[in-house]
């Protein structure tokens, strides 16, 4: 689910760096460092263009100037239940291995519907009915998460495709 | 899952009360049984008396996992008497078999929680990865065991077994040299042919800083398509590189682009949990009899029973394998020394390549010449030691950053430096001077095709290596003993008691592992034929102070059933030695005609052939000289002790020739006048590691040496100045030589100084054995055994003493 979140971050400024342009450097040093990072509890897509900027305060010792920038975001969590697309990165015979932004969702064989097997002979190896669903390496997927953990700077999840609507999304009929 | 009564209660307990029927439903924590234990306790009354009184404690005992009860040992009254003993049985919803990043795959229970009711972590019941390109899915072995019989199944009714591939020196070869971008664009540069291939490119999450976007030029092992095309048709492959996952990826992309060989069945070092090793477990947890290993390199395989060797494929000279920083340090195979090769080797390389032919049969053997400037380029320090040290400290992350730094300097060093574009230029040079010398003949006959021909420049790079043939061969060959083997098993039913315990079941519901064969047998077995009733002694060839019988070589060709002997005797079959030098072993052997003494060629050859190669154009020749010498029976001695050498330098003064005796004469005097350099202390230093090594009073032989053994000395001399200006190796060789310092003095105290001293003057048969000499001097200082006590002032016992350690130092020859 996408949130907006008011954050906060400190930021550090090379003296060579101090001038009239100083707050757009602030900008884009924020850009840089947080846009796609994951804290592994959710991950900021996208800083709101307003911002607000602390008074600089020189470090002793270094000369590095620290400000601390107020700022918005749209910040992603996923959550357990919740149901997301994503893209089938890796077919294995235990299941498949879906990326959902930066969530790496796996799909087991017990969550596939039981009428949709493995076939390890074909090329790429796919999961498949034999019928209009197939799910091999770039398919698009819809799954519901059964699962979530987070470590410092990763999730994981154990998602589903076993009840309706779920599952592949480029039908070939 | 069966409950066992745990470690730290108070023993004995007595259950009051089971709280559970069979078939009820537990909920984790919810009270299983209560029971009470006893214990003394100090109570004290009130007016001050203390007393020890018995007291009952009644507990709880509380279920860890949920689940339905479906069997109970105990009942009320039971008394346990120790941890262990079984309580009830709780059949789980889930087992938790299949794990993803601490998420139980089907269940999507958080694995990695403890709480105080936890036993053992559930996180611990899946422990095996077998997935390539993830580390985060992780099966229990029962799991891993049922994917694995599946995809048995699969390869048997397919007829085919699991290759695994290496990448790098196996079937392609990468460098970074942007030369090769500008050959590939000159059609006019002699190169252009063998580079007109070569595909490039680029990795986007690079991590060698400040080489932004650089560039990888790969060159595929000639006829790979082909290679892959045929034994994709016996083999389902795999690749296992040492390589970064991105770079794994791309070369993938360049040698399967349809990806109809490999599929996505590729696995990178990000995936491997070590650095430093090759792991067919890592793929077959339990059973590895189906899949087959192509690699260049043995030792990242711990010798893998299931390893076919390959021959290095070593396309641009020099640039050795990018990846290597990462694996263990190669052992040094042939005595790569500096100094004995800065004045030979060099020379050796420039034939080797104007020739125009020589060098890919170089490449096949993956000969010493080839493999020294890849070292090189790697700065190696390839002591043992420092590969021990590796090996160790192998995943702390600062190991990793020096690897990591050591991979790209090597990278920038091929950026920078560029030593192919120098070699080639290198190459022209010569041609040019070529060139000009044959102008004088070619006026005289005035033959105009030969003046064209010598126009043409020579190229540096040649495209014909047939490595991969060979290794075909050898899949092929494994591949069919495996389902001749299999056919011939199948049908059988099985015989005798197995029958007989099995009863009346269909052979078709036998179990699979039963009548399948295993390749880890099969292959020795092929293998051990090839050499086998060979005696092989090496000489020259591993460098001194390197344990012979656990060197690379020396595991290498007893997998083909040679034994490897430290000796020359009776036994003696083939002598293996550097043709460059001629060691005591080599001209020992030269007197029995039985013997035949090949350089390592010859043992490359049968060891990717897997057959028996004619030794006729390996062998090395040997002076006439030599070969004159008589057995005169010395070999049964030498059998039975390493001191025989004593025998053996007396016989052949026996039958020395007037020639003998003039050349006797002349080294005489060279050594008189040379004998002033005796003083020198590093001299002596060395000279000392001959002595151990050598036989003692070799009457016949010390002098004519004596020159060399001065000369040798002189030379290491300059490569100990050499070796400290290598910024890298300093610190080693440094530390090294203070160890034998420390050693040579424990030597001296242990020698007795008060027998009666000879003059310097007959110290000199200690200091024969030139060559044993060149081997020390060879693997460089550093790897010289303790050098001892050899000053001039030691007398014969202290040579007596030598003589017993020499036994050490010949092993090491």
């Amino acid at each position: 689910m996408f949130f907006l979140k008011e954050l906060e971050k400190t930021i550090q400024l090379h003296p060579s760096y101090f001038g009239p342009l100083i707050r757009s450097h602030i900008h884009r040093e924020l850009l840089t460092k947080e846009e796609g990072s994951s804290t592994g509890k959710y991950t900021i897509v996208c800083i709101m263009d307003s911002f607000e900027v602390s008074e600089g305060l020189v470090l002793p010792g270094t000369g590095s100037a620290q400000y601390t920038v107020h700022y918005k975001a749209i910040v992603w969590r996923p959550y357990k239940g919740e149901v997301m697309d994503g893209v089938v990165t890796s077919v294995i015979r235990a299941g498949f291995f879906v990326d959902c932004g930066s969530l790496q969702a796996f799909v087991g064989r017990t969550m596939i519907p039981p009428e949709i097997t493995f076939d390890a002979n074909a090329t790429p190896p796919q999961w498949t009915d034999n019928a209009e669903q197939s799910i091999e390496k770039g398919t698009n997927i819809r799954l519901k998460v059964k699962g979530l953990r987070s470590e410092v700077d990763k999730m994981y999840a154990i998602g589903t495709i076993k009840e309706d609507y779920l599952g592949s999304l480029n039908h070939t009929n | 899952m069966k409950i066992l009564s745990p470690q730290g209660l108070h023993y004995p307990i007595t259950v009051t009360e089971v709280a559970k029927k069979r078939d009820d439903a537990v909920q984790r924590s919810s009270v299983l049984f209560s029971y009470y234990y006893e214990s003394t306790v100090t109570e004290g009354d009130k007016w001050g008396d203390e007393k020890e009184v018995k007291k009952k404690f009644p507990a709880r005992f509380n279920a860890s996992n949920e689940g339905t009860v479906t069997a109970w040992f105990i009942k009320a009254g039971s008394v346990i008497q120790r941890p262990g003993v079984a309580l009830l049985e709780i059949s789980e919803p889930c087992t938790h078999e299949t794990q993803f990043g601490g998420l139980c795959v089907e269940c999507g229970k958080d694995m990695t929680a403890v709480d105080y009711l936890t036993k053992d972590r559930d996180s611990d019941r899946a422990q095996v990865n077998m997935t390539h390109d993830n580390t985060a899915l992780l099966v229990s072995h029962r799991e891993a065991f049922r994917a694995e019989e599946d995809s048995k199944r699969r390869l048997l009714t397919a007829k085919k077994l699991s290759l695994i591939v290496d990448l790098d020196q196996t079937v392609i070869h990468t460098t970074c040299e942007r030369t090769i971008a500008e050959w590939k664009a000159d059609p006019e540069n002699p190169n252009y042919e063998a580079v007109k291939d070569v595909e490039c490119f680029q990795l986007a999450d690079d991590n060698v800083a400040n080489v932004a976007a650089n560039w990888y030029y790969v060159k595929m092992r000639p006829g790979l398509k082909d290679f892959f095309d045929r034994v994709s048709k016996m083999y389902e492959m795999h690749i296992y590189t040492m390589a970064t996952r991105a770079y794994a990826q791309e070369v993938a992309r360049i040698i399967d682009p349809e990806r109809k060989y490999f599929g996505d069945r590729i696995l990178s070092r990000d995936e491997n949990y070590t650095d430093k090793l090759k792991s067919l477990h890592r793929l077959f947890p339990n059973n590895t009899d189906m899949a087959v290993i192509i690699d260049d390199r043995a030792d990242i395989w711990h010798y893998s029973e299931n390893l076919i060797r390959v021959p290095v494929f070593n396309f641009f000279p020099g640039a050795g394998d990018i990846n290597a920083s990462f694996l263990p340090k190669q052992q040094e195979l042939v005595t790569t020394s500096g100094k004995s090769k800065a004045p030979e080797k060099p020379a050796v390389k420039d034939t080797a390549e104007s020739e125009g032919e020589d060098a890919q049969i170089v490449s096949i053997a993956g000969k010493p010449t080839e493999t020294t400037p890849a070292e090189t380029a790697n700065g190696d320090l390839p002591e043992l030691g420092q590969q021990l040290i590796s090996m160790v400290t192998g995943d702390k992350p600062e190991v990793l950053e020096e690897q990591v730094k050591e991979q790209e300097k090597v990278i920038i060093s091929q950026l920078t430096e560029r030593p192919l574009l120098q070699k080639q230029l290198e190459l022209d040079k010569e041609d040019k001077e070529v060139e000009l010398n044959e102008d004088s003949p070619e006026v005289e006959n005035g033959d105009s095709q030969s003046t064209e021909h010598h126009k043409h420049r020579h190229s540096l790079l040649h495209d014909d290596d047939r490595g991969l043939d060979i290794v075909e061969a050898n899949l092929r060959r494994v591949h069919d003993a495996f389902y001749d083997e299999y056919h011939r098993a199948k049908p059988v039913p099985p015989g005798g008691r197995v029958a007989e315990l099995k009863g009346g079941k269909s052979p078709k519901k036998r179990n699979l592992s039963e009548h399948v064969p295993s390749v880890t047998a099969l292959m020795p077995q092929i293998k051990e034929e090839v050499l086998e009733g060979t005696v092989i002694v090496f000489s020259g060839i591993i460098p001194l102070g390197m344990d012979v019988e656990n060197s690379d070589f020396a595991l290498w060709i007893r997998s083909f059933g040679a034994q490897i002997s430290l000796n020359i005797n009776k036994n003696t079959t083939h002598v293996i030695a550097n043709p460059d030098r001629k060691t005591t072993k080599v001209k020992k052997a030269a007197r029995y005609p039985q013997i035949k003494i090949v350089n390592a060629e010859w043992m490359f050859q049968c060891c990717t052939r897997w057959e028996r190669v004619n030794e006729q154009p390996y062998l090395i020749e040997v002076d006439a000289a030599d070969r004159g010498g008589s057995p005169l029976g010395d070999l049964e001695d030498d059998s039975l002790a390493v001191s025989g050498d004593d025998d053996e330098a007396e016989s052949p003064v026996l039958d020395l020739s007037a020639q003998k005796w003039q050349a006797l004469d002349d080294e005489l005097q060279a050594f008189m006048d040379e004998s002033d350099d005796e003083e020198d202390p590093s001299a002596s230093e060395t000279e000392s590691v001959g002595s151990e090594t050598s036989a003692r009073a070799d009457g016949k032989q010390n002098k004519r040496k004596r020159k060399r053994a001065t000369r040798s000395t002189d030379v290491s001399e300059t490569e100990d100045s050499d070796a400290s200006v290598d910024s890298t190796s300093k610190l080693q060789k440094r530390k090294k030589r203070t160890i034998e310092r420390v050693t040579s003095l424990t030597n001296v105290v242990s020698a007795d100084k008060s027998s009666g001293l000879p003059s310097p003057e007959t110290t000199g048969p200690e200091e024969g054995q030139g060559e044993e000499e060149m081997d020390a001097e060879a693997t460089g200082p550093a790897a010289a055994p303790a050098a001892v006590d050899n000053d001039d002032d030691d007398g014969l016992e202290a040579q007596f003493r030598a003589g017993f350690e020499s036994s050490e130092g010949e092993d090491n020859v």
